[in-house]
């Protein structure tokens, strides 16, 4: 029974990692634009596909390819912010949403057109190896590295929020953009400098993602949803609310998937049952402060 | 007085209504409703390959008539199936289907057929709610497995190598491809004796299969039956590899014979066992009466590679051998007449890369069968040995499944 | 337009929708039946944009509709026509329940919510294969089918009656509200208008008639299975069609929708049958109807009409 305990512990844990990964990226960009990018699972997906090649072509390995893949994926990123967010920004918001969710639709068809939908896998070593302890409890490699990844990422973005300019400038617009633009703080350029690390770090993900799940144009959009779940849970302005949010979500989906007969069939909708709840309790999310007329 | 030049209008108007419809007349329009799109395009792109070649090979004309395939999309879209369908029975006024191949594209489609009945020769669709719907149509013809072929198939061949009394865990996904194939594993399995201790869903397109793994390592299996689509047989398989699992056998469904997911599963992929209608290795020998219809295995992988830069699959073969089959009877019945195509179909008795191209009742519901037949498989060393049936057998025993150390 | 000449209009639509099947070769036919559907679902989409509600999850509606013409069909033989009431009935309900649920959350989280419950709903047709035929789908029954033109007409007079409905709520007092409620909803209150209840009347009214287009789906293709009813395609379709045709008007959404399908088949025909490029090429709509033409068609049409008027007014000498 206890084993069970700690395996379930385990895998939440590890869970929470490779989830908090899918929501820091688009946590960013929200928490500072209020734009949610229903393209973000797609430059997860390109992401992806670029640790693919590097390593099918070039066999370079994932994790060695990620910063190549990031700072692609954060340029791509601030271009497409560039050629067209940046012109609607004061639109209505059904327009951004509309756009992104357009955006969405020709990465991810320009991804079938150009590599069809056959699964791709990067398949590093530690991909396929794993711990084993006390003969029943076994812990993946490739999820802890995912884990590691995740929590480097974590302290690096809050680093930067709190100690450089352009970090603590970024949290200035995030709280409250007209004080930030009294301040003298450039809001559009804010907004650029989110979309680009937003991206790259979507596209890091996609880089880990590469050896955890097949690789295929349609893997973002379940992604984009799970992160936007994230972000809603634990608040959509809070980098470490983002991370309790996605081992909360964690947690919520292991357990039911154990504990509950079919369990992992409902599992999934766990995510939008607790989504709802949370919009209905307390929309700011766990330790977010956006407010009700968002 | 006469308008010389509303004259040569009328003129030049008759000859051209004259001229077309004898065109017309000169053409056999046969129905290709494919998943040319969406997620199913693998399927019908293959397809399109297996039909383009045989009219191809065959020399593009039969009963003296030019062969026109009509291909038209489906989208993987079941509105658009249903569009398809009715473009070619209702517009297009074609006698004769070849496809489509998803399941789902066909049972959209059967409604639409339902309204004409066109010789409807289906080389896909496994689901049985096929044979429930349209088994006894004299019209439809199925030339591939059912679900339930696979099944009888692994739970006999398993039996045969393994013993009685052995157990079984099953995982299935919640999409129609697992919930179909689920009551015939269970069904054939226990009729061959063994004791299914665990039945786990999955979700399609699930990320973390640690759950439901850890439930099977629980009940101590010794086979593993993984009735998922290829997405989920790379998430299984490496998962259950890397949470060491520890079953000895695992069997997958029509996954394992895929390079995308022997690539995607690299180390993972060893000793799985698959069901499929073709594999390379596979080495039929030519027809005796249609040897240029129906060559040796090698040679006709080798003209495939040629023409298309790729390998061959089972789905190119299955749509390539269908075509040819409804080709040489059209030739037959000497015309574009459904009903005579129809009987010849029925005679026709050929040998095919695939088996044997003969259709006869399933004795569950379906009149017009052929290809039941599976051909059973084991990953070993990266390459595919043959379990069954004996005329292709490569292999005595059934390797064991190792994991991560 | 005043009234009359309004009702006239509309009866001669409905004249025409009751007529025209008939003479319809099948593959205009099946446009039509297409056509009116996508007109269905994105009045409805439209309305609550209308009154600032963003809907992510206009399937759930189409899925609904589906589902409950199905399985009564199946059940009790129920006529195509009268299917129609239940499904409304349920998605004019399941509308008052999203709108209840989200009480005063606007805009994204209201999208958010949307997408939540047209996934929960297809969820619980996956898990209940029992009532709903689960992953494998169901056969709509075959005897009570109508036949082609029966179901186009039926298709169009539901399309006609739609825009009609739309018609005289842009005419009628709500539409200030309506358009109040836009931008604040306190504000809808110095209107004397209760907002929530409002606010449920909208979603109730969307929700029903998003409903029947999920109704005709079912009966005119005979065959359905969650993933297809609950195709996150329709959503988008919804959306796409009343901002490429003019967001917030009464003709914005047929147009749209009208120019959609054009431009589907179009590319269907020019670019064979390439994979991924008809959704390639609906993203670039989206994209550039978004940057470039936010009032859609019918606001261009607006713009040109305007120009062309100052023209005349210039010309004329006056200012």
């Amino acid at each position: 029974m206890v084993g069970l305990l700690l395996q379930i512990l385990a895998d939440a844990l590890l869970l929470g990692g490779v989830y908090t990964l899918m929501a820091i990226g688009l946590s960013l960009a929200f928490g500072v634009t209020r734009i949610i990018n229903f393209a973000h699972g797609d430059v997860v997906m390109y992401g992806a596909y670029g640790a693919f090649f590097a390593f099918a072509g070039l066999n370079i390995d994932p994790l060695l390819s990620l910063p190549m893949v990031a700072i692609l994926g954060g340029i791509g990123g601030y271009l497409l912010f560039k050629m067209t967010l940046d012109r609607i920004l004061n639109d209505i918001s059904i327009n951004q949403v509309l756009l992104t969710f357009g955006l969405g639709l020709v990465l991810q068809n320009v991804a079938v057109i150009l590599w069809t939908g056959d699964e791709r896998s990067t398949t590093p070593s530690y991909a396929f190896d794993s711990w084993l302890f006390s003969d029943d409890i076994v812990i993946a490699k490739g999820r802890v590295i995912a884990f590691v990844i995740a929590v480097l990422f974590v302290i690096m973005l809050l680093a930067w929020l709190r100690w450089s300019e352009l970090g603590r400038a970024t949290r200035a617009v995030s709280q409250n953009q007209a004080a930030a633009s009294l301040m003298g703080i450039n809001v559009r350029a804010m907004y650029g400098l989110s979309f680009a690390l937003s991206s790259a770090f979507g596209a890091a993900t996609g880089a880990i993602m590469s050896f955890l799940l097949p690789i295929t144009p349609f893997m973002g959009f379940p992604i984009m949803v799970k992160a936007f779940a994230i972000i809603i849970l634990g608040g959509m302005d809070s980098v470490i609310g983002t991370v309790l949010g996605a081992f909360f979500l964690a947690i919520a989906e292991t357990a039911i998937a154990y504990l509950v007969p079919q369990g992992i069939g409902w599992a999934e909708g766990v995510a939008f049952f607790l989504m709802v709840l949370m919009l209905i309790a307390r929309p700011a999310g766990i330790l977010g402060t956006a407010g009700r007329d968002a | 007085m006469i308008s010389w030049r509303s004259t040569y209008c009328v003129a030049a108007l008759a000859l051209a209504v004259a001229v077309v419809p004898s065109q017309a007349q000169e053409t056999i329009k046969i129905g290709a409703p494919l998943a040319l799109s969406g997620k199913f395009v693998s399927y019908g792109a293959a397809a399109k390959r297996g039909v383009e070649m045989a009219v191809d090979i065959y020399g593009g004309k039969a009963a003296n008539k030019k062969i026109d395939v009509l291909f038209r999309d489906t989208q993987s879209d079941a509105q658009a199936a249903v569009n398809s369908f009715t473009q070619l029975l209702s517009e297009e006024k074609v006698n004769y289907l070849v496809g489509p191949i998803a399941t789902p594209m066909a049972m959209a489609g059967l409604p639409a057929w339902r309204r004409t009945k066109a010789l409807w020769v289906v080389p896909g669709a496994t689901t049985p709610l096929l044979e429930e719907e349209a088994g006894k149509e004299p019209m439809m013809f199925h030339t591939f497995p059912y679900a339930y072929h696979y099944h009888i198939s692994l739970a006999k061949i398993l039996r045969e190598r393994l013993g009685a009394g052995k157990t079984v865990a099953i995982i299935y996904s919640d999409d129609s491809y697992g919930r179909e194939h689920l009551p015939y594993a269970q069904k054939y399995f226990a009729q061959e004796g063994f004791k299914i201790v665990a039945e786990e869903l999955v979700r399609a397109g699930a990320t973390d299969l640690n759950p439901v793994l850890a439930k099977i390592r629980r009940a101590r299996p010794d086979i593993l039956l993984g009735l998922v689509q290829t997405t989920d047989g790379i998430t299984l398989a490496k998962q259950a590899f890397v949470q060491r699992l520890g079953v000895s056998y695992l069997v997958g469904t029509a996954y394992p014979q895929l390079k995308q997911w022997q690539d995607a599963t690299a180390e993972a992929q060893e000793s799985w066992l698959g069901v499929t209608t073709y594999i390379p290795g596979l080495k039929a020998k030519a027809d005796p009466n249609y040897p240029k219809l129906f060559p040796d295995s090698d040679k006709w992988i080798a003209e495939f590679t040629k023409r298309y830069n790729r390998e061959p699959e089972f789905i190119d073969v299955g749509a390539y051998v269908s075509t040819m089959m409804l080709l040489l009877a059209i030739d037959k019945a000497g015309g574009d007449n459904k009903e005579k195509v129809a009987e010849e179909l029925k005679k026709l008795d050929v040998q095919t890369m695939i088996g044997r191209g003969h259709f006869a009742p399933t004795g569950n519901g379906t009149l017009n069968q052929a290809f039941s037949d599976v051909v059973v498989h084991q990953r070993v060393k990266g390459k595919d040995a043959i379990l069954f049936p004996k005329e292709f057998e490569t292999s005595k025993t059934v390797e064991q499944a190792t994991y991560a150390k | 337009m005043n009234s009359t000449r309004a009702w006239m209009v509309i009866a001669a639509a409905f004249l025409v929708a009751l007529v025209l099947p008939h003479f319809l070769p099948p593959g205009l036919s099946e446009l039509a039946t297409r056509l009116s559907t996508l007109i269905l679902v994105a009045v409805s989409w439209n309305m609550m944009a209308n009154a600032g509600l963003i809907s992510l999850g206009h399937s759930g509606f189409w899925g609904l509709g589906a589902y409950t013409a199905a399985l009564l069909a199946n059940a009790v033989h129920m006529p195509f026509w009268l299917t129609i009431v239940p499904a409304m009935i349920l998605g004019g309900g399941f509308g008052v329940l999203l709108a209840y649920i989200t009480g005063r959350l606007r805009g994204l989280f209201f999208a958010i919510s949307t997408l939540a419950m047209a996934e929960a709903l297809r969820v619980i047709a996956l898990m209940v294969p029992k009532l709903t035929g689960g992953a494998e789908g169901l056969f709509v029954f075959d005897e009570i089918r109508p036949g082609r033109e029966t179901m186009t007409s039926f298709a169009l007079c539901l399309a006609v009656a739609t825009v009609a409905i739309s018609y005289f709520l842009s005419k009628s007092r709500f539409q200030y509200a309506l358009r109040a409620m836009r931008d604040s909803e306190s504000a809808v209150q110095m209107l004397g208008v209760n907002p929530a209840r409002f606010r449920m009347g909208v979603t109730a009214l969307s929700g029903a008639i998003a409903s029947c287009a999920g109704v005709i789906s079912a009966w005119y293709t005979g065959y359905l299975d969650p993933g297809a009813a609950f195709d996150m395609k329709i959503t988008i379709s919804a959306q796409i069609a009343p901002l490429f045709g003019g967001l917030y008007t009464v003709s914005g959404p047929v147009i749209g929708a009208a120019a959609i399908m054009t431009l589907s088949e179009l590319t269907r025909i020019y670019f064979g049958y390439s994979a991924g490029v008809g959704l390639l090429v609906y993203g670039v709509i989206l994209v550039f109807g978004v940057l470039f033409m936010p009032s859609g068609v019918v606001g261009l049409y607006g713009r040109w009409r305007n120009r062309s008027k100052r023209r005349g007014a210039l010309a004329e000498g006056r200012p």
